[in-house]
């Protein structure tokens, strides 16, 4: 009788603990979901004028300007983005266009002026630099969540906001990344602070949304950084002129107008 | 002055022992406080120019040392088995401690720019993880082939060959980590060999042997100068005071060297092995003074006394001419030699102090029994006895042709001389049969070169070398240095702008130019970037404000003639092709620092050589009161240094620094053999006022004590001549050389030269019977 008891107990908590891991595995899943859309989905579309500050380890600056348009095909689907380089002026009407596709490969080309070439390029958006910035083409076009493995590791605050700290491990192995600690927004979704850590458990890059604003009725960061805290260095993208929702149209995301780039929105 | 201390170390010996053991152990207590410098660079001092420079451009670029490893099957090495284990063993040196991971240049670090799908620009790792078949190996080959960034040097051509350059935090690292990559290297096993090379692991490595050859050498030597005493004066008791004497002075020198704050540099590692046969010198003398008097005193007290008042004034000046000799040192520019020059002075000062003191205070303790028969045995029969004979005869019989082969020697050592060739290369510090001499050998041949330089190209804005004419000028700078044999390859940013140029193109070779226009470079570059370049790897070879740029200069041979070439052939181009646009151009690494350390330490070893050689001639002039004596004296010093350096020239041995640094040594201790022998020579003469007399007695004391010195030291360094450090054998080959030439000079030229001005040198006034038949069958009867 006693034994059938303590059986019965076990399996029941066996059981019990079962559902809770589950629920909190989907919950935290679910956060990480909405923390992707919330980041690279804002309104189905985006204009903005970008000023990328590149701080080398030795504190010497340099400066990119550029506009960036976008349009969602889908939330959590395929995107396209449009960029427009203004700054530095040895790089000034260069544009640079990335058709995104989330169980794919993407899709980029640049548009040459100097040489007057359309060509596509086709850089592994793990580890290649965006523009030559801290930052890399995946933290810039989001990573998407199903690559990871997420655990929820509890609560915090971050400037007073509170948030979920999550513990994200790259399902392959990927170079230089083993674990990746997120500290995501309770209201906006957002996430506030991000820490990589190499396989040695090295923090490597810290990420910060230095500035949250709402525009047009959607929490939008408005200034990011990345920080190389291993080699030293750090980059700040500040967005200006955010506006959501301008009804862009998909084929400005052509070719055609790499060469020749939209008037309405390229000033 | 000299009986006060020598008397009151008779008096109170116990005193006098008892005051050296406190200094001494209170010099012993600093030893726990020792900070070690292996780094050659030190050898210039922190604010030079060239190494302000030198670290303002690794700054600049991100630069750091490299560690080179060869990997080399002669079979070829581009199949899977062999990229695999090359992958594999990158990816565990990444993790060791003091590897800067992110800038390692390897198969599976280093990009390649390519054609990707669908005719796509892309910048990746060109070997992005292991492979399976030969045709994956193959494609990796032709990549490098195709890529100038990478041609030569990656791989060679012909495939047998791969480098994995390692960089590492600093330098002081470098000898550890070869040590782990070595173990890393060795657990894969494989048909393919392994090879570490490189410059800062060489000197490195050079460091921590030395150091360890020093802990051998030093008590080796002292072991055999020991043995050698002990065949000569059979009394342990006697020979224990000159023992104590050098390890003494030892420990005074080394201890007031870290107590005030110097650190151990490889040269002062090297103080022991100087000081030691310097220190024991005066004892001999001593010794074998007393030794040779002892039959005649039978008292310890009086033999004593008179033997240190004999020897006074010889070894006052012996030791000052060899502190001259090494003081004279901090006359050069370069700061460890000085710090050696310094302390060596300091310990010959020591040592000269205990000798007079220390010494006779320990002798005073020798019980009487135990002297019993000292000194009785081996007068006229004894080995040395009856070689001091033939010396006697030898320069007596054929004075003449002695100065005369004097003058030969004197004839062909200056041709030697001007054969000298001014060389040095840390790499050949190790012996031919060394793993780190055979790995440069071997890596240097396959390919570009383990030795690093870089010319910095300065523009006064930025993006002052984005410009074409710039860019153009760089490239043919570029294509002029690899003219010089030595120079494995010259590279740059132009060779990124053009690769990026020719794939952007579709592999269109003849887009592989430099373009016309400034905003199209600074596109290609920005092309680079965004087709997945890592910014760093652009940032090697410019500055990201774009106002300096880096050619990396790789050359096969690190020998500072050879170094030396292509910095003249970089300057002479420079010379008659101006720079565009005001632009500057300057060496830096460290191959071009080295030259710069060798440059000055010539100039600054000619200086303190030709200064204290006037030195110790006027001091010679002093101590004689007579030009004439102070001139002969300057003989055997002259003609040593003139001998053993002809040497060096007929064969073809570099002068590089340790030789550099011997100089002093050989100008300090091959006059001293002509001090004792003249001081005695005159002193005798004034008791005798007969020439014949003087002339034989000269060759019994003071003889013996010479061959006894020469015997000594240049045995007790033998063993120095069998180690793998190049410059342990040069100091053992000096010492040994510098014995038996300064020896035999001072026992042969010397006394015939006396005999043939012995009328107006050692004037006979008492007995007049030179130049007679009567003397010369007293001589007769000196050689049965």
């Amino acid at each position: 009788m006693k034994r059938i008891t303590m059986l019965l107990t076990l399996t029941i908590l066996t059981f019990g603990l079962t559902i809770v891991t589950k629920t909190a595995a989907q919950n935290v899943n679910e956060i990480m979901k909405k923390s992707h859309l919330a980041y690279y989905y804002a309104a189905d579309d985006g204009v903005g004028d970008v000023t990328m500050t590149i701080t080398d380890k030795r504190g010497k600056e340099r400066v990119k300007e550029f506009i960036m348009l976008r349009i969602d095909e889908e939330d959590g689907g395929r995107q396209r983005y449009y960029t427009y380089f203004k700054k530095p002026s040895d790089i000034s009407r260069l544009t640079f266009m990335v058709h995104k596709v989330p169980d794919g490969n993407d899709q980029r080309w640049i548009y040459v002026p100097s040489v007057d070439l359309i060509k596509p390029i086709s850089a592994d958006d793990k580890n290649s630099s965006f523009v030559g910035s801290h930052f890399s083409y995946e933290d810039v076009s989001g990573r998407h969540w199903t690559e990871d493995t997420h655990t929820l590791i509890g609560d915090s605050t971050i400037n007073g906001t509170d948030v979920w700290v999550i513990e994200s491990i790259p399902k392959k192995e990927q170079k230089g990344l083993a674990r990746k600690l997120s500290y995501i927004a309770h209201d906006s979704y957002l996430p506030l602070l991000e820490n990589y850590y190499n396989k040695k458990d090295k923090l490597v890059r810290v990420f910060r949304a230095d500035r949250v604003e709402e525009i047009d009725g959607v929490v939008t960061m408005t200034t990011r950084s990345m920080e190389n805290v291993k080699k030293g260095g750090k980059t700040v993208i500040e967005f200006s002129n955010i506006k959501y929702n301008t009804g862009l149209d998909k084929s400005i995301f052509t070719e055609r107008y790499l060469k020749n780039p939209p008037r309405k929105y390229i000033k | 002055m000299k009986k006060g201390l020598t008397s009151f170390s008779i008096d109170h010996p116990w005193w006098v022992i008892g005051l050296a053991v406190v200094i001494t152990a209170f010099f012993a207590m600093q030893f726990p406080k020792i900070t070690i410098d292996t780094d050659p660079e030190n050898m210039l001092a922190a604010d030079e120019p060239v190494r302000i420079f030198e670290h303002q451009t690794k700054e600049d670029f991100g630069l750091s040392d490299f560690i080179a490893v060869g990997v080399v099957r002669e079979t070829g090495a581009f199949t899977p088995q062999t990229l695999n284990r090359i992958y594999n063993i990158t990816a565990e040196i990444e993790d060791i401690d003091g590897v800067v991971a992110d800038d390692i240049i390897a198969p599976s670090t280093v990009d390649d720019i390519k054609q990707g799908d669908g005719g796509a620009m892309v910048v990746a790792a060109l070997m992005e993880d292991e492979i399976e078949t030969q045709d994956q190996a193959d494609y990796i080959l032709s990549r490098i082939n195709l890529n100038p960034i990478l041609n030569g040097k990656l791989a060679s051509e012909d495939g047998r060959a791969v480098a994995i350059m390692i960089p590492i935090e600093s330098k002081d690292m470098s000898h550890r980590i070869a040590v782990e990559i070595k173990i890393i290297t060795e657990k894969y096993g494989g048909d393919e060999k392994f090879y570490i090379a490189g410059l800062p692991m060489a000197e490195d490595s050079f460091g921590a042997e030395m150091f360890s050859q020093m802990a051998y050498s030093a008590p080796a030597a002292l072991l055999i100068i020991f043995l050698l005493l002990l065949m000569f004066f059979r009394k342990v008791r006697i020979i224990l005071a000159p023992m104590i004497v050098a390890i003494m002075s030892v420990i005074w020198a080394m201890g007031l060297l870290i107590l005030t704050g110097n650190t151990v540099h490889i040269m002062s590692s090297m103080i022991p092995i100087f000081l030691i046969p310097i220190a024991v010198l005066n004892s001999i003398h001593i010794i074998s003074e007393f030794h040779d008097n002892y039959k005649k005193h039978k008292h310890k007290d009086a033999t004593i006394r008179h033997s240190i008042s004999e020897l006074f004034l010889p070894m006052l000046f012996t030791s000052a001419t060899t502190i001259a000799g090494f003081i004279s040192l901090a006359l050069t520019p370069i700061p460890p030699v000085q710090v050696f020059g310094i302390f060596v002075a300091f310990g010959i000062l020591v040592a000269w102090f205990l000798s007079i003191t220390l010494n006779p205070a320990i002798a005073m303790l020798i019980p009487a029994k135990t002297l019993h028969n000292f000194g009785a045995d081996d007068e006229n029969h004894g080995l040395l006895a009856r070689l001091m004979n033939v010396f006697r005869n030898l320069s007596f019989r054929y004075s003449k042709s002695i100065v005369f082969a004097s003058l030969a020697v004197v004839v062909v050592s200056a041709v030697g001389l001007s054969m000298i060739v001014v060389n040095d290369n840390p790499v050949r510090w190790f012996k031919k049969s060394h793993p780190i001499r055979i790995a440069d050998t071997i890596m240097n041949q396959h390919l570009a070169g383990t030795y690093m330089n870089y010319l910095v190209i300065e523009g006064s804005d930025d993006d002052a070398v984005k410009d074409p004419d710039v860019q153009k000028y760089m490239e043919t700078l570029q294509r002029e240095l690899e003219k010089e044999e030595i120079v494995g390859a010259v590279s740059g940013l132009p060779d990124i702008v053009k690769k990026v140029r020719f794939e952007l193109f579709g592999g269109d070779s003849t887009k592989a130019e430099l373009p016309e226009s400034q905003t199209e470079i600074a596109q290609m570059l920005f092309l680079f970037e965004m087709s997945g370049g890592d910014p760093d790897d652009l940032f090697k070879f410019v500055t990201p404000e774009y106002n300096k740029a880096n050619l990396w200069v790789q050359l096969k041979a690190g020998d500072n003639m050879a170094v030396s070439q292509v910095v003249k052939r970089a300057n002479d181009f420079i010379a008659s092709n101006p720079p565009p646009n005001g632009v500057t151009v300057n060496w830096a690494g460290l191959p071009y620092i080295n030259i710069t350390w060798q440059h000055q330490m010539v100039t600054g070893m000619r200086r303190s050589l030709i200064s204290s050689f006037v030195v110790v001639f006027i001091m010679m002039v002093a101590l004689f009161r007579s030009f004439r004596w102070g001139f002969i004296s300057m003989l055997p010093l002259t003609i040593t240094i003139m001998a053993i350096y002809a040497f060096i020239g007929f064969i073809g041995k570099p002068y590089d620094m340790p030789v550099a640094v011997l100089s002093s040594l050989t100008l300090g201790l091959s006059i001293d053999f002509a001090i004792h022998f003249i001081q005695r020579l005159r002193t005798i003469h004034k008791r005798t006022a007969n020439f014949r007399e003087s002339y034989n007695e000269i060759f019994e004391g003071t003889g013996r004590a010479i061959s006894r010195n020469v015997l000594v030291i240049a045995i007790g360094f033998v063993p120095m001549i069998f180690s793998t450090l190049v410059p342990y054998i040069t100091v053992g080959s000096f010492f040994l050389a510098i014995m038996v030439v300064s020896g035999l000079v001072t026992l042969l030229l010397l006394p015939s030269i006396v005999r043939i001005f012995g009328n107006t040198l050692l004037p006979s006034t008492k007995a007049t019977q030179h130049h007679t038949l009567g003397t010369k069958s007293k001589t007769q009867e000196q050689i049965s």
